[in-house]
């Protein structure tokens, strides 16, 4: 019967990625070796965050919220996007448009992100006899990271591949571009700082990354106009 | 639609397909639960072979309260009873008639606890004595062949029976299909106590032995039994039974020690303290201890005092002897003791309860001493002979049911009377222990003692060799007596023991099968309509339409 729960939440967690890749024109255009050098980026993009964070951070004795760490560690975190970055630009693609190299891009970077932070506390505290929410609400946090990664990457590819631009929309493409770049130091400042809920802090990045997924999903179709 | 509904079917049965695989392969159980409690678990012994107690230790079922629904099958689930809620008769009912259960798990209230109850009052001291008292009576003499528990109330247990109460109240007792609580006790199967061994520890005070007589000096004995039996042997400490008797022994070892100290004030008579274990039994250390005695030794015992439970009685004391009270001794004897109770202000009672030989159930510990021809009297609160098993230090024995004031007045008696007896001012009125001498009782000294005795569980079997408490014991004795003899036996065949008797209880919080299957339906419906969510985003309604029609699509095209 755990085994069960672990089946439900690890279906919950790495399901809609699957399911992302094969209901979009992903896989007829083969992108997996895109999705799979993505997913390499950021595993290297972590180890070097976490030889940053281990000289840099000092470990607080209380669970509060101190802005100067955080600041520190947001600043960690546009390491990230520099991972992104490296992905989109400076690995060898095949032709693929460009619409689809950012979906492959963020589709591999958000399967490593979950990999690597939710596969261990699955498998280790999911089997378990006792029933907690905890896992779902995991997986549901997964799913909000897809939609982001999705969206970084679009803006990212917006930013750094796609050369006429119009002029008005650049600062709102930059701006959304952070937003969702920072988007981990926001939700550790509503756990911390706010001492919100594990379910209200799901709830809250839920609804932003659809909300974000909609805007950058206008500023692609926008920014895509002129050039047709 | 139809054909999406029938695709969906089979994904469905896939799922539940790859579930039941899962479902098959064996899990390791982690321990993350949400509460773990102390328990402790119901003695298991075997008496000449029949078994008593209970039976089993290891513990995996469902939990549920007494309101379960009339009816229901409770094979596989553990009864949570809290003792203020108890029903003796059901639970009675469910014991003598063998009625199939999984376990049960009482809860004492926290004030019992040497742990945490501290020194709070208890409310309504009588009735729980006597709640406890039978509840003890039933479960130690009856053959239970699952596991019993006793776990003390706290804030997450109680939580936790109220939401086991409201979920019974509904109608739907815990089993695997409904959710729940379940009940986990990881343990191994209990193992027999491999030779149990009873220690005796005697301590002996020369007295003065006047030049060229070369006769042995009459010997006065003061005994107590230290060890204790109850339905919790971890809970078993005995505060009056016989804590306050060992308490006093030491008490009266210090006294006389003091006065032995000077041989100016030295008496004619040597004194043998002897703290004996195996008391439950039949008092069958005393016996192991008194055959172990020289001959001559034996003989020079004048009489012998034995102490049982003095802690919480009020004005009346009871001696309890086995010879005809019209024999001189004992005359003597009572007389002694009345006299000194006269002044002091209690009243002191003659008991006497003649022994059959072809018996072997000892309910007093003088009667072992009788048996040898040695005379000897049991001092005591209690006016009945004890049954087998019974006032031995159980559940109820803590240290709020023990008065030191009782136990300081006890020893101001014994102390004086023997006094009296050895120094021979017999019927003078002269007191040595007096309050503010340098002789007086030391209330400290017996509080302090009392409070370590009411923390020590000290069931024999489970008390080793060199168990630091017995050790304590000799060290303490070392320090008053002149010479401390420590005796290891076996403890009489007739009784079996078996370990484990406490363990840590984890109370897990399960979601129901259902629940699970729910969740997988949820989850599939989630990924499918997400799948056709991006489908049509991305490559158009027809695509949707045209992955679930391809075979005739292609028929088309080929044609």
């Amino acid at each position: 019967m755990t085994m069960f729960h672990f089946f439900n939440c690890a279906i919950l967690t790495f399901g809609p990625h699957a399911v992302y890749y094969s209901a979009t024109p992903l896989s007829e255009y083969d992108t997996l070796g895109t999705s799979i050098k993505a997913a390499l980026v950021y595993l290297g993009t972590a180890l070097v965050k976490l030889v940053c964070l281990a000289t840099f951070l000092q470990v607080s004795e209380n669970d509060g919220f101190d802005p100067y760490q955080e600041l520190l560690k947001a600043l960690i975190g546009f390491i990230d996007v520099a991972g992104l970055y490296f992905a989109l630009t400076q690995l060898t693609h095949r032709n693929i448009s460009q619409n689809h190299k950012f979906q492959a891009v963020g589709l591999g970077w958000a399967f490593a992100d979950s990999v690597l932070h939710r596969l261990a506390p699955l498998w280790v505290g999911a089997r378990g006899l006792e029933f907690t929410w905890d896992y779902i609400l995991q997986g549901l946090e997964a799913n909000a990271n897809l939609v982001l990664s999705i969206s970084l990457a679009a803006l990212g590819s917006l930013i750094w591949l796609r050369k006429n631009k119009p002029k008005t929309l650049i600062p709102i493409i930059y701006a959304c571009a952070g937003i969702v770049a920072t988007m981990p130091s926001i939700t550790s400042y509503l756990r911390r700082g706010l001492g919100w809920h594990f379910p209200k802090v799901v709830g809250f990045e839920l609804f932003t990354s659809l909300v974000m997924a909609f805007i950058s999903w206008q500023l692609f179709s926008a920014c895509q106009r002129p050039s047709t | 639609m139809a054909t999406s509904k029938k695709s969906s079917e089979l994904l469905e049965s896939m799922y539940s397909v790859i579930a039941l695989l899962f479902i098959l392969v064996a899990c390791v159980e982690l321990c993350d639960a949400a509460a773990a409690v102390d328990v402790y678990r119901l003695i298991q012994y075997d008496m000449s072979g029949s078994p008593f107690g209970s039976r089993f230790a290891a513990l995996n079922h469902h939990a549920a309260s007494s309101r379960f629904p009339p009816g229901a099958d409770l094979s596989r689930t553990v009864l949570i009873i809290p003792l203020r809620e108890l029903n003796i008769t059901f639970v009675r009912e469910y014991i003598t008639q063998k009625k199939p259960l999984g376990g049960l798990l009482f809860l004492l209230p926290e004030v019992l606890s040497f742990k945490h109850g501290g020194n709070k009052q208890v409310p309504e001291k009588e009735k729980m004595k006597k709640l406890l008292a039978e509840l003890e009576r039933l479960l130690v003499h009856s053959n239970i062949p699952y596991p019993v528990y006793f776990a003390f109330e706290n804030d997450e247990i109680d939580t936790v029976l109220a939401d086991i109460k409201k979920n019974d109240a509904m109608g739907q007792p815990a089993t695997a299909t409904t959710g729940g609580y379940k009940l986990v006790i990881p343990t191994a199967e209990p193992k027999k106590v491999a030779s149990p061994t009873i220690t005796n520890i005697q301590g002996w005070l020369s007295g003065l032995k006047a030049d060229g007589d070369a006769n042995q000096l009459p010997t006065i004995a003061i005994v107590a039994s230290y060890d204790t039996f109850g339905a919790a042997p971890a809970l078993s400490v005995g505060s009056d039974s016989n804590g306050s008797g060992i308490v006093a022994l030491l008490e009266i070892a210090r006294l006389f020690s003091l006065l032995y100290s000077n041989p100016k004030t030295r008496g004619r008579y040597n004194l043998l303290f002897g703290l004996t274990s195996g008391g439950p039994y039949n008092y069958n250390g005393t016996q192991k201890w008194l055959r172990s005695f020289d001959q001559r030794l034996r003989e020079s015992i004048d009489y012998a005092i034995c102490l049982n439970s003095i802690g919480s009685w009020d004005n009346e004391l009871w001696i309890h002897v086995s010879k005809p009270p019209e024999n001189a001794y004992i005359k003597q004897i009572f007389e002694g003791f009345s006299n000194v109770a006269e002044e002091l202000d209690l009243k002191v009672g003659l008991k006497h309860k003649k022994i059959n030989i072809s018996n072997p159930r000892v309910a007093w510990e003088h009667e072992q001493f009788s048996r040898l021809r040695v005379t000897a009297a049991t001092l005591s609160e209690l006016s009945v002979a004890p049954e087998l098993f019974e006032g031995t230090g159980g559940l109820f024995d803590g240290r709020q049911y023990v008065n030191e004031t009782a136990i300081i007045r006890g020893v101001k008696l014994i102390a004086e009377s023997l006094a009296r007896h050895i120094y021979g001012h017999q019927g003078k009125n002269v007191q040595l222990f007096a309050d503010e001498s340098s002789l007086a009782v030391n209330p400290a000294y017996i509080r302090s003692w009392l409070d370590l005795l009411s923390q020590t569980p000290r069931v024999a079997p489970f008390l080793s060799k060199n168990d630091p408490f017995v050790m304590a014991l000799k060290k303490e004795l070392a320090d008053h007596a002149d010479e401390v003899n420590v005796q290891h036996e076996n403890l009489e065949g007739i009784f079996t023991f078996y370990d484990s008797t406490s363990a840590r209880l984890n109370i897990h919080q399960v979601a129901s099968v259902t629940f699970d299957l729910l969740l997988l339906l949820v989850l599939g419906s989630y990924l499918i309509v997400l799948f056709c969510f991006l489908v049509i985003t991305t490559r158009g309604v027809d695509e949707l339409i045209s992955l679930f029609r391809r075979p005739p699509s292609r028929k088309v095209k080929t044609a």
